[in-house]
């Protein structure tokens, strides 16, 4: 076995991302820096009553944005819609004004996600209720398998290099990256189409409410009176390459990504540590003893989430760093969400501003840190750190670097 | 550089612990029977092979295991088992990488059952909490301390080898100086009969009975099966060796459809390729492929027009597995964890359901159980969809 080359470095040429405050990254950066957030009355489940009926919904038609013909569409679920939009706005730009395209034959597509096609499962469902399993039409429940987003984008997008799927919750995306960082530098593929992308379900809508996680308000992350998270969905997408590769063939690159750090609680099935061991663990595997200058936090909203984030933080990197909650836009875009946020992480290192937290009225007595409120801050950043936990107390950490 | 296995633990249809498991490859009989965990009552497919006999509570302390579906107790058993197996709890800083083809569809089953009758507001937590496709991982890394990396693949029948990829990656590159490493699947009403409608399972049809036959000119489809395998992997082996891994390759069938096998067997031939150029060894020093095939018409002849396209006329030995254990066993894992037993038993198994020749695919897999020297296996994963991983375990440490 090859071992992964560490001297090699991972450039990230392309980026593309959809959710609740823009299709694409110019609209969703426009939202950021406007400080307006996507959050409003949910919508996806006429008829059907929930605890709380706040969540932070892509709002876009999704059929006038998808890159394929509308039939090809036909079969596939809103999870594998929202990443093909957001995996094809990243391989655009990775190509956009290069020398030579993306090498599609070995590119690997890698997705984490957390319920993949379970939205159309459920129709399936309620259709099998319905109509008895002989007779229910399969057809929908074709498109739930964890695997077909990865599946999806590989083939709207022609990508040969192989499909790499993980399901490990909220943490998905974030791993994604990370895995396929790992792959070219064992040069198992030559580029990745790395991310995460989940839409919204009813399982997940109603389960996190039975958890009492819902915050019954748009969450507020760090504040002092924060319920819970807001439940939101997306996709997004970075293009990977080794360093030499970009250069090669005359790529633009967005971000270094310098670091990767996974770890585990061992701890509870659904709740973190409430020191952050975990969490802290994988930000020192990220940074591996360089400054970093920000980080987007996972940033939940939840009690245990942001104290205890709050905790390695500040065990890890210091209690002086700037630290914001992106979700305070968007919510929680679960299996999706470290994608999401990698593609804010880069933003904020390419435009050297970094994103707010909104709502954050008054800090929470256990959230100690500089959480950078309200409007974003223009700042100088050479390197950032995201953040992304999930259930099974999975933690990963991603350090991106500044290019100049 | 290869990474020792030095622990083995295996929950599978008709077999709990490797010994059983190992005498269910040795006997050449197929652990595939009628299906009694539901009714099958008007689907084509009436058999799959089911875990037996598996009591969680000789693995797991009650109190945890009232908290655990069915998916994460085989995934807790065979990792109980694997710990055993090593003979002492795994350095500080391990990880986890377990795969699963379906998950927990089984727990969201039940979770949306609970959302109609009770509504959505008054289903269970606990259920919820199960519906997570990690969930069993999380448990072992709880269970065994384990705060290393912890992922969930989730790549379909390649799930158990795309854990295996990961995870070798992370202890080769030294994050990790251990890993549990595995797949784990459950069969339910749900899966079943689904896969039953859309017609990828064996059946009689009036000319055959029901039975999965791997490469064979009659082959209509697969049978599934569940279980767990969990094997310990470690930078600096504790104990002697079963084997190592030695080599993986990815590549991606683009002429595949979301749920069949794709024809494009140069796709299969560069995974193969991949693997064997990763574990820095020739075609011609494999003593044997584990082969992927699930006796389905596409899977089969694509994976053997790319044995015959790779290794030529005289293909070494092919041993198909899924007539014994049943395609997403263990998500692939128990197929693993039968190549690692035919290196450290220096024994080729059996290959069970096959009995014609189709004479377009010209394989012939194995019809006995065969001592013989194993230094090399190539065990091949193509997933519906189009996804493919290989890997090459090892006798040999270099």
């Amino acid at each position: 076995m090859r071992k992964a080359d560490s001297s090699i470095r991972i450039a990230v040429t392309g980026a593309g991302i959809i959710c609740s405050i823009g299709s694409n990254k110019d609209e969703v950066w426009r939202s950021i820096c406007e400080s307006r957030a996507g959050i409003g009355k949910m919508s996806r489940f006429p008829g059907e009553t929930f605890p709380t009926d706040i969540a932070a919904e892509v709002g876009a038609d999704l059929g006038p944005l998808m890159p394929i013909a509308k039939r090809e569409t036909r079969r596939m679920s809103r999870s594998d819609r929202l990443a093909i939009i957001a995996a094809h706005e990243a391989v655009a730009q990775a190509d956009h004004g290069a020398n030579a395209p993306l090498p599609r034959g070995r590119a690997i597509v890698s997705t984490g996600t957390s319920t993949g096609g379970l939205l159309e499962g459920e129709e399936y469902y309620f259709n099998r209720l319905v109509r008895g399993r002989s007779r229910a039409r399969t057809s929908r429940v074709l498109q739930q398998p964890t695997s077909a987003p990865s599946d999806a984008v590989a083939r709207a997008l022609t990508l040969g290099g192989g499909v790499l799927s993980n399901a490990t919750a909220c943490a998905s995306g974030g791993a994604a990256i990370g895995m396929a960082a790992d792959l070219l530098r064992t040069r198992q593929a030559d580029a990745a189409v790395a991310g995460g992308s989940d839409a919204l379900c009813r399982l997940t809508y109603s389960g996190f409410n039975v958890l009492q996680a819902v915050d019954d308000k748009p969450c507020a992350p760090f504040s002092a009176g924060r319920k819970g998270i807001t439940l939101g969905e997306g996709a997004a997408y970075l293009v990977l390459e080794r360093w030499d590769d970009a250069v090669a063939r005359g790529a633009t690159i967005l971000a270094e990504l310098r670091g990767y750090g996974a770890t585990c609680d061992a701890h509870h099935p659904t709740a973190p540590h409430e020191d952050g061991r975990g969490a802290e663990a994988a930000m020192r595997g990220a940074a591996d003893g360089q400054s970093v200058d920000y980080v987007n936090a996972h940033g939940t909203g939840t009690l245990l989430n942001d104290s205890a984030e709050t905790k390695a933080i500040t065990a890890a990197l210091g209690a002086g760093i700037p630290v914001s909650s992106s979700k305070s836009y968007f919510g929680h875009t679960l299996g999706a969400a470290g994608g999401v946020e990698a593609v804010i992480t880069v933003l904020a290192l390419q435009h050297q501003l970094a994103p707010p937290t909104l709502r954050l009225e008054r800090a929470a007595d256990d959230c100690t840190l500089d959480y950078i409120p309200h409007t974003p801050r223009p700042m100088e950043m050479a390197t950032a750190v995201s953040n992304t936990f999930g259930f099974g107390g999975s933690n990963v950490s991603l350090l991106f670097q500044r290019v100049l | 550089m290869r990474i020792p296995i030095t622990g083995l633990g295996v929950v599978a249809p008709g077999a709990i612990g490797v010994d059983r498991f190992r005498e269910l490859l040795d006997s050449g009989r197929t652990a595939i029977a009628v299906v009694d965990r539901f009714d099958t009552a008007g689907l084509r497919a009436h058999t799959a092979a089911l875990v037996r006999d598996f009591k969680a509570r000789d693995f797991i302390a009650p109190m945890k295991m009232r908290r655990m579906n069915l998916l994460s107790r085989y995934g807790m058993a065979a990792a109980r088992l694997a710990v055993d197996d090593r003979g002492a709890a795994l350095p500080d800083g391990a990880g986890v990488a377990l795969g699963t083809s379906f998950g927990p569809v089984q727990t969201s089953v039940e979770y949306m059952q609970e959302y109609v009758e009770k509504g959505a507001a008054l289903a269970s937590p606990q259920l919820f909490a199960e519906s997570v496709a990690n969930a069993p991982g999380s448990h072992i890394a709880i269970e065994h301390d384990l705060r290393g990396f912890n992922v969930t693949m989730t790549q379909r029948e390649s799930s158990a080898l795309s854990a295996a990829m990961v995870a070798a990656a992370q202890i080769a590159k030294g994050v990790a100086p251990a890993a549990l490493i595995g797949g784990v699947e459950e069969i339910n009403e749900m899966v079943f009969s689904v896969l039953d409608r859309i017609g990828v399972l064996a059946h009689a049809n009036g000319v055959v009975d029901e039975c999965a036959r791997p490469f064979d000119r009659r082959r209509n489809g697969f049978s599934i099966g569940e279980g767990s395998a969990v094997l310990v992997a470690e930078a600096a082996p504790s104990k002697e060796p079963y084997g190592y891994f030695a080599g993986f390759g990815v590549a991606r069938d683009t002429t595949a459809s979301i749920s069949d096998w794709g024809d494009d067997a140069g796709a299969v031939v560069t995974a193969m390729r991949a693997a064997l150029d990763d574990a820095e060894i020739a075609a011609s020093d494999i003593d044997a492929i584990y082969a992927s095939a699930n006796a389905t018409l596409r899977a089969d002849r694509v994976e053997a027009r790319a044995i015959r396209a790779l290794f030529g006329d005289n293909p070494p030995p092919v041993v198909a597995t899924k007539g014994i254990f049943g395609e997403y066993a263990g998500a692939g894992s128990l197929q693993l964890a039968a190549a690692l037993l035919a290196i450290r038993d220096q024994t080729l198994h059996k290959s069970v359901g096959f009995e014609e020749i189709d004479e377009q695919l010209g394989i012939t897999p194995t019809d006995n159980r065969q001592p013989t020297t194993v230094n090399y296996v190539l065990v091949n994963s193509l997933s519906a969809g189009g996804g493919i991983v290989c890997a090459v375990l090892s006798r040999e440490a270099a």
